[in-house]
């Protein structure tokens, strides 16, 4: 059997990966193998993880990589960064690591304009510990703690990461939400987020929407209808802050 | 495009949390082997991964089923309550032979089945609800009824009210009977009833209006055993 | 959410009825049965089903529900709601039990009938998301308090059911945050219980009381409700702390559970908590017909710890030796030693932390020990 061409960056002992049948966190992490690559990186990144579905992503990569407590992972990739600034620091984390427990310390990151770059997988969900609802679960979404449907008027509406944390942020931040379904533009989300921190001007945050078809109970057409229908009508795809001038969409 | 057999058997059991699905599935699987069939049983259940196929599947693969589910080995190490789901379950349907899919519980029910690739629309596929009437979801005529309701379509019901190791013949015929009655009352056919073989005795001397199906137990007692 | 000053109590079970559940499903009727009414929580393994059951439940029996942000929240919210007057739980296990600290802390500090279920997960950090009996010291000791709380370690379904009953009565009774300590085998496993109506067994639902939105309006007279956890001396806080130690230690024979299990002309004598207290009970009998005299000793409440109960029985025994048998690595033998201090028998111990223990596991090691 031929094996398909994979990123240098990719650890081939722990592949095939143990992501479930048509999730996103393959797609982002392939981008960000080949990010690593371009960028000739490697050998200075350090990778964190959360515990949740990003956890399966902690042998993921052939560069050093760190797994923390569930929303831990921002403050360890600051404290790395701030022992070893010649290090490029890459926090993984999911919704509920990043928008929930993890919050202060994501909000906190980015007033002090941390140079750390931090990618959210933005799934709607608690995948891991089986599809609890999340931070970014769309008002009526049934999850397995709203299983009526998510009440806006009980539970808030979804959390907008991206923009409250670009309103945080000094200059010199990078902030971006992407897409899985627009490869070619996560790629450039992600390699301006890495060039944010090489060049040393400040946090990087890009939010990834994700696909979750294992909790979501989805078939492939209905995945993507999620997705692209109605989390990127909700969650505004695009750089919302860059040194790197206004990108295009 | 899978080969279409003249009989093929596609069976997909749900049911609630503890209803006794895993059990009868692996039940199913061996009853189809020991008639010469080839048996594929895929282990659906993304929330409760301890208490389903993956303890015992070196067994049931020496018994020639062909077990879809991840191992403990391929588990390991990595936390959480493993809701994975092995990538061989979405073409469960491309394997010859009989499909018996477990499906975990869940908000969701049977909207599982979205899972594998073909389920839903397969001419072959029945939904088999397995309901415990010892179990306070669907412990009345009317909470069975309301929770039927949830899933979009139910095929057949399989009546296995048991209280584990305190089941006794009574609680089976009481349970069940309220079962049948809700089945009769909204038209949806019994495949069977369900009982541990441990009582086969006993039971044998019943009539009953539905065929009655004896289950050995092949799941561990406690989890530590 | 609607809070009404009287609240009708919905009859929740009904007649007494055998059921066939999970250990955290027993839980949740437990506390619908103990009249709790809301619930505050975030996603842990394997304490998650405890947050869904109690969510489906929710709406037919007029119950709230909150997942907040983490356990921290989790456990101040509980707060919150306590001195509003209202019956609020929690659940957690591992790592979010560190998190809980803090609040259960304050709980402590300010006498607040927290409850909250603790199922036991491998530690430390993320350890595993399985078993374990490694969250003892934490929830009996945790905080920077004095393990003024109440654990009860549970080792059967049905015990999850009456526990918990029991674990918010003694809570609003003595106002001591009250924990039940199971682990996630029990979270996990099935098992038939008899859930019942507490009514039906004499059992009297202690009723909620506010801390502060009291009845009566400041500005016609009524004091104003001032509560704090910090004191300005050292001497002031010694007086609370000392205050505290003296209700508990005049509480503690009411609320002391044990149970033992041939210990009368033992030879050795087995201690042991929660599920592991099956399995050593099995050993028991095995280990008789055997030809050994074996007997088993298991506390019921971790903290008050029986004591005066263990010491009289080993006194009234043959016992040569103690074996001290747990999922941990001596979190039971601590308190155990400290609370025996003085007794000279020889103490061996079965330590397996994270890891469930069997009959057979005992009786191995008890035969290597005679």
């Amino acid at each position: 059997m031929v094996a398909p061409a994979t990123p240098k960056s990719w650890y081939l002992p722990s592949k095939p990966h143990k992501f479930c049948p048509g999730c996103g966190h393959g797609i982002v992490l392939k981008a960000l193998g080949e990010t690593i690559d371009e960028l000739d990186i490697q050998d200075k990144t350090i990778f964190g993880c959360d515990i949740g579905c990003s956890l399966l992503a902690w042998d993921f990569l052939a560069c050093d990589s760190t797994q923390t407590h569930h929303g831990r992972t921002t403050p360890v990739m600051v404290g790395i960064k701030r022992a070893r600034p010649e290090l490029i620091t890459i926090g993984y984390m999911g919704d509920g690591g990043g928008y929930s427990i993890g919050s202060q310390h994501l909000l906190n990151a980015a007033v002090r304009n941390e140079k750390v770059t931090l990618i959210l997988v933005n799934n709607t969900n608690y995948g891991m510990t089986g599809g609890q609802m999340a931070p970014t679960t769309l008002p009526g979404q049934k999850t397995e703690t709203s299983p009526y449907g998510r009440d806006p008027d009980l539970t808030g509406y979804p959390t907008r990461g991206p923009e409250f944390i670009s309103e945080l942020t000094p200059e010199g931040a990078y902030v971006a939400r992407a897409t899985v379904s627009k490869y070619k533009q996560l790629r450039r989300f992600l390699r301006n987020a890495l060039r944010n921190q090489i060049e040393g001007n400040g946090f990087s945050f890009v939010e990834v929407l994700s696909t979750c078809p294992t909790n979501w109970r989805t078939n492939a057409q209905q995945t993507w209808h999620f997705l692209e229908d109605e989390m990127e009508q909700y969650f505004a795809v695009g750089e919302l802050k860059s040194p790197f001038g206004r990108g295009d969409k | 495009m899978t080969k279409e057999f003249v009989t093929r058997s596609v069976e997909a059991y749900v049911g609630e949390y503890a209803s006794g699905k895993s059990e009868i599935a692996i039940n199913r699987a061996l009853e189809l082997i020991g008639q010469g069939r080839q048996v594929t049983l895929v282990d659906l259940d993304t929330v409760e991964p301890f208490y389903t196929l993956r303890p015992l599947q070196e067994k049931l693969e020496s018994l020639g089923i062909n077990i879809i589910c991840l191992s403990a080995k391929d588990a390991f190490g990595l936390g959480e309550t493993g809701a994975m789901l092995n990538p061989k379950a979405r073409w469960a349907l491309r394997h010859e032979g009989d499909i018996i899919l477990d499906i975990g519980y869940g908000v969701y029910g049977a909207r599982t089945l979205n899972l594998v690739e073909g389920a839903k629309e397969s001419k072959e596929l029945k939904i088999m609800l397995v309901l415990n009437y010892s179990r306070p979801m669907t412990n009345s005529r009317e909470r069975i009824k309301e929770y039927i309701k949830s899933f979009d379509r139910i095929d057949y019901i399989i009546a296995n009210t048991h209280l584990g190791d305190q089941t006794t013949v009574d609680i089976i015929i009481k349970g069940n009977q309220e079962i049948l009655a809700v089945a009769d009352e909204i038209g949806l056919p019994v495949a069977f009833i369900a009982a541990d073989i441990s009582l086969a005795a006993e039971l044998e001397k019943q009539s009953f209006s539905v065929p009655i199906k004896f289950i050995n137990r092949y799941m561990p007692e406690a989890m530590w055993s | 959410m609607f809070l009404e000053v009287l609240i009708s109590v919905q009859k929740v079970i009904g007649e007494t009825k055998k059921a066939f559940l999970t250990g955290n499903e027993a839980i949740v009727w437990g506390c619908l049965a103990a009249e709790a009414e809301i619930m505050f929580g975030y996603p842990i393994t394997p304490q998650n089903e405890i947050m869904h059951y109690w969510t489906r439940l929710a709406p037919e029996y007029g119950k709230g529900f909150l997942q907040t942000e983490d356990e921290i929240s989790a456990g101040f919210t509980v707060c919150g709601a306590i001195q509003g007057g209202i019956k609020a739980f929690t659940a957690t296990a591992g790592p979010g039990n560190v998190l809980m600290q803090e609040p259960f802390g304050m709980a402590e500090a300010m006498r607040l009938p927290v409850f909250a279920v603790i199922q036991q997960r491998g530690g430390p950090s993320s350890g595993t998301v399985i078993y374990s009996q490694q969250e003892v010291s934490l929830t009996a000791f945790g905080g920077n308090g004095e393990g003024h709380r109440i654990v009860y370690s549970t080792a059967t379904h049905q015990e999850l059911y009456d526990y918990t009953i029991k674990g918010f009565n003694t809570a609003w009774k003595y106002r001591f945050p009250t924990f039940l300590l199971g682990d996630g085998y029990q979270a996990k496993m099935r098992e038939p219980l008899e859930l019942y109506e507490p009514s039906e067994r004499g059992i009297e639902i202690i009723k909620p009381h506010a801390l502060i939105g009291v009845e009566g309006y400041i500005s016609e007279g009524r004091e104003p409700q001032h509560l704090r956890n910090i004191y300005s001396m050292e001497e002031e806080l010694y007086d609370v702390v000392l205050g505290f130690e003296a209700e508990y230690n005049s509480i503690k024979n009411d609320i002391i559970e044990y149970s033992e299990f041939q210990c009368e002309d033992a030879e050795l004598i087995i201690i042991s908590h929660g599920v592991v207290s099956r399995a050593a009970e099995d050993a028991v009998t095995a280990l008789r017909s055997q030809g050994v005299k074996a007997g088993s000793f298991r506390p019921i409440t971790l903290r008050p710890f029986p004591r005066e109960q263990l010491l009289n029985i080993i006194g009234k025994s043959n016992a040569k030796k103690i074996l001290i048998a747990e999922s941990a690595l001596g979190q039971l033998e601590r308190i155990v030693k400290n609370e025996i201090y003085g007794q000279t028998l020889p103490i061996e111990t079965l330590f397996m932390p994270g890891v469930g223990i069997i009959d057979y596991d005992i009786m191995q090691k008890v035969k290597s020990i005679l």
